[in-house]
């Protein structure tokens, strides 16, 4: 479970805005898409929610416990995948997966299986003991989103995952993220492909100038909207005129 | 070439980040200490620019009645360009085939002589500033003091903005031919190594062969000669490299004839070589840089029992953490030319000059001398030595900036700041104790240090080294370099490193000035050691805890 509360962070010295006042709640076993216009604050949450910025305002927890006071025990729990796989290029795939499976300190049985089957589903089986500066946009994304699922984490959180995915990867990794939360754990990511918030997401929150304009399930967002059955695009398109 | 000023007006603004820096000091008003610090820093240089200058002015007055004060120019001139020669190659190699801004170039509707020709521009300025230190005091004092006209002060500007090209460009010659060569190969990062440890021993080899060539053992015709010809002194010093007798010579011939043929000669040789660039870089350059950085992969995929051998069965945080730090320096071309090849090579440099100069038979023997007379000095100086042998790499003060963009992973994985700044810290340890085994092995070849000198020194050395280490990589953690498109940027051009330097001699020095109060008081050699050998551990401990502390905060603080 993630929690939010009246999280605010903002740029130069208050001047810019990038989150204000967020409040927000994803529960176990829930697929939380988050939606929202380039620079409307996304990237920013998901950074805070892992640790990578500080809240100026208002506390996040996960699973319970406080990101700044439980911050270690937070990270344990939890795997990221940036936006942009800024990722080690000198090491070789298998090298990155074990760096990760050795700070999350995941059993070699248990690590193996896992590297087993996700570079299998990932097509990355030839290409993990080489380095990952020879690896495409692509495989590099994979690669993390295996780190990622390594620990076997109860929370996830994904910043567009999808880009830089092949059709076939997509599908495979929209398959896992299902699985994750069939399990009771918790998935939170970002998105800018509304066909992927529609129809995999148990609930979409829209954020807009650091503020979250909408939040519920499909039908929930589609109420909205005075006319009926609207898509997730037009709704998107309408909340978030400028 | 009309599109070539907008490229290096570009380049330059990149490469000192002057928009960054305009955006965080002006705008998000951040880092507006770093202003004070650069202020501090430039009033700190004065008591060592006015010792340079006092310096310069003794030796000038010295040479000025045997006529060969020439000599002093030929110094300043002489110690800029081969600082170019010598650096100047990490700056080619990264700068033109490793900053990241090319592949955003390449496809753009420039020539390869446009690009390299900007790239080289941006160096050029870079080396204006870098050899301003040396070469400038020189130029303008002696410009003072033999009360020179006009035509010195005209040609001077004209000098100082040619100093540079000449070794550049046979750095650039040099780097375009050999990577050209690399980019056949599928083992690129190796051969990038090897050819600059290859360029790097040409030069020191070409140096000696000049230096050997212009007779270390003079008869007395040649004394006389040597005495009677005002220019001797000047091109004694400037066989090293012979461009520097033509710049000194147009600086000190001012408008006459030889002033003026020398400038001739150095403006046309500056030209001829930059050309012979561009037509180099027109027919090699891209060949050299497209694809430089694809790594070719293994055909074969890991079989089952290799996959299962190969994946680790757990390794501790602080031993992962080491694992990675080492492996990406090593692995990354300009970190390990300026980490632990530095270590290595710098030792083996003193070794190589000492035998060139003069041979070995007098520093022997004053060595000799010194040894047995004060073997306590000695022993501070062999711990000194090895100190900073082992210290004087950029490694520790750039131990976090190396991470650049890659830093999220530090900040998101479930391990404390202090167990990843213990594996840090392990490892930029480790790379200053091969540099004080290195520079071990140098004292016993260079003076036959005796096993009881050497032992106390060791120890010293060792102990002093973790304080250095920590110093270092508390400067870089208070202010990281992360946003670098360029690795030469996390190391070389990082001024973590420049101020880490300047703290490691700042700590030896007043070390220096403790124990010179010690002996005056006339605390005995075991106690002085003893006494030292305390100091070093107390250093070490305050420094490795306020490292510890720093990390737990800035951990925090650092944003990515």
């Amino acid at each position: 479970m993630i929690e939010l509360r009246n999280v605010s962070k903002s740029y130069n010295k208050g001047k810019v805005k990038a989150v204000d006042d967020l409040t927000l709640v994803v529960r176990p076993g829930e697929i939380f898409g988050f939606l929202g216009p380039n620079g409307a604050g996304k990237t920013t949450t998901l950074k805070m929610i892992v640790g990578l910025l500080k809240p100026d305002a208002g506390t996040i927890a996960v699973n319970g416990l406080d990101t700044q006071t439980n911050d270690l025990a937070c990270k344990a729990m939890t795997t990221y995948v940036p936006d942009y796989p800024a990722i080690y290029e000198r090491l070789t795939g298998l090298e990155y997966l074990n760096f990760i499976g050795d700070v999350y300190g995941v059993p070699k049985a248990e690590r193996l299986q896992r590297i087993e089957k996700w570079l299998e589903i990932f097509e990355l089986t030839k290409a993990v003991g080489n380095p990952i500066q020879s690896y495409s946009h692509g495989m590099k994304q994979k690669i993390v989103l295996t780190a990622a699922l390594l620990p076997a984490p109860r929370v996830m959180i994904l910043d567009e995952p999808m880009v830089g995915l092949d059709p076939r990867s997509a599908h495979q990794l929209k398959e896992l993220m299902r699985e994750h939360c069939d399990q009771g754990k918790t998935l939170f990511f970002s998105t800018h492909i509304m066909e992927v918030a529609e129809k995999l997401c148990d609930r979409i929150g829209i954020i807009n100038k650091g503020r979250l304009i909408a939040c519920g399930t499909m039908d929930e967002l589609k109420k909205l909207d005075a006319e009926p059955d609207q898509s997730l695009e037009n709704i998107f398109l309408e909340l978030t005129e400028p | 070439m009309r599109r070539l000023p907008s490229l290096v007006r570009v380049g330059l603004k990149a490469n000192f980040g002057l928009s960054v820096l305009h955006y965080r000091i002006f705008k998000e008003k951040k880092d507006r200490w770093i202003v004070l610090v650069v202020a501090l820093a430039a009033i700190g240089l004065g008591p060592t620019i006015y010792g340079y200058l006092h310096f310069l002015k003794i030796i000038y007055e010295i040479l000025l009645p045997l006529g060969q004060q020439q000599a002093v120019l030929a110094f300043g001139v002489l110690s800029g360009q081969m600082l170019v020669l010598l650096f100047g190659l990490y700056y080619v190699i990264s700068a033109f085939y490793f900053s990241r801004d090319l592949e955003m170039l390449i496809p753009l509707p420039l020539k390869p002589v446009e690009v390299m020709a900007s790239k080289f521009a941006v160096i050029l300025v870079n080396e204006y500033l870098t050899i301003a230190v040396f070469v400038l005091p020189v130029v303008v004092y002696f410009g003072i003091l033999s009360k020179a006209g006009l035509p010195y002060w005209v040609n001077s500007i004209l000098v100082y903005l040619l100093l540079p090209v000449i070794p550049l460009s046979i750095v650039s010659l040099l780097v375009i031919g050999m990577m050209r060569i690399v980019n056949l190969s599928r083992k690129k990062d190796a051969l990038i190594i090897i050819g600059s440890l290859i360029l790097i021993a040409a030069g020191i080899g070409l140096q000696f062969v000049f230096s050997r060539s212009m007779g270390s053992h003079p008869d007395p015709q040649a004394m006389l000669h040597f005495f009677t010809s005002p220019d001797s002194l000047l091109k004694q010093v400037g066989a090293v490299f012979p461009p520097s007798v033509w710049a000194t010579q147009a600086l000190a011939g001012g408008f006459s004839g030889a002033g003026l043929r020398n400038l001739l000669l150095l403006i046309g040789v500056s030209l001829a070589l930059f050309y012979g660039i561009l037509v180099l870089s027109e027919r090699l350059f891209y060949k050299g840089l497209i694809g430089i950085g694809e790594i070719a992969g293994r055909k074969k995929a890991l079989s089952r029992e290799e996959l299962g051998r190969r994946v680790s069965s757990g390794r501790r945080p602080v031993r992962a953490i080491f694992a990675r730090e080492w492996r990406i320096m090593n692995r990354t071309p300009i970190f390990l030319l300026n980490g632990v090849l530095v270590v290595i090579l710098v030792p083996i440099l003193f070794v190589i000059m000492a035998r060139a100069g003069g041979g070995r038979g007098d520093n022997a023997m004053i060595l000799k001398a010194l040894t047995s007379a004060k073997p306590l000095l000695v022993t501070l100086i062999s711990a000194c030595f090895m100190a900073v042998s082992g210290s004087l790499n950029g490694t520790a003060s750039s131990t976090f900036s190396r991470e650049g963009g890659q830093f999220w992973m530090s900040k998101v994985i479930p391990v404390s700041p202090r167990e990843q700044v213990t594996a840090k810290f392990l490892h930029s340890y480790i790379i200053a104790l091969l540099g004080i085994a290195a520079s071990s092995i140098v004292l016993v070849l260079m003076i036959r240090l005796r096993i009881d000198d050497m032992l106390p020194a060791f120890g010293l050395a060792i102990v002093a080294s973790v304080a250095l280490t920590a110093v270092g990589m508390i400067i870089d953690l208070a202010r990281p370099i992360l946003d670098w498109t360029n690795p030469q940027k996390a190391i070389k051009q990082n001024l973590n490193v420049l101020f880490g330097f300047l703290a490691d001699i700042g700590i030896l020095v007043t070390l220096g000035f403790l124990l010179s109060f010690l002996m005056k008081i006339g605390l005995s050699a075991n106690g002085l050691v003893i006494v030292l050998f305390a100091v070093l551990l107390i250093l070490a401990a305050v420094s490795a805890e306020i490292l510890l502390k720093l990390a737990d905060r800035r951990y925090r603080e650092i944003e990515v």
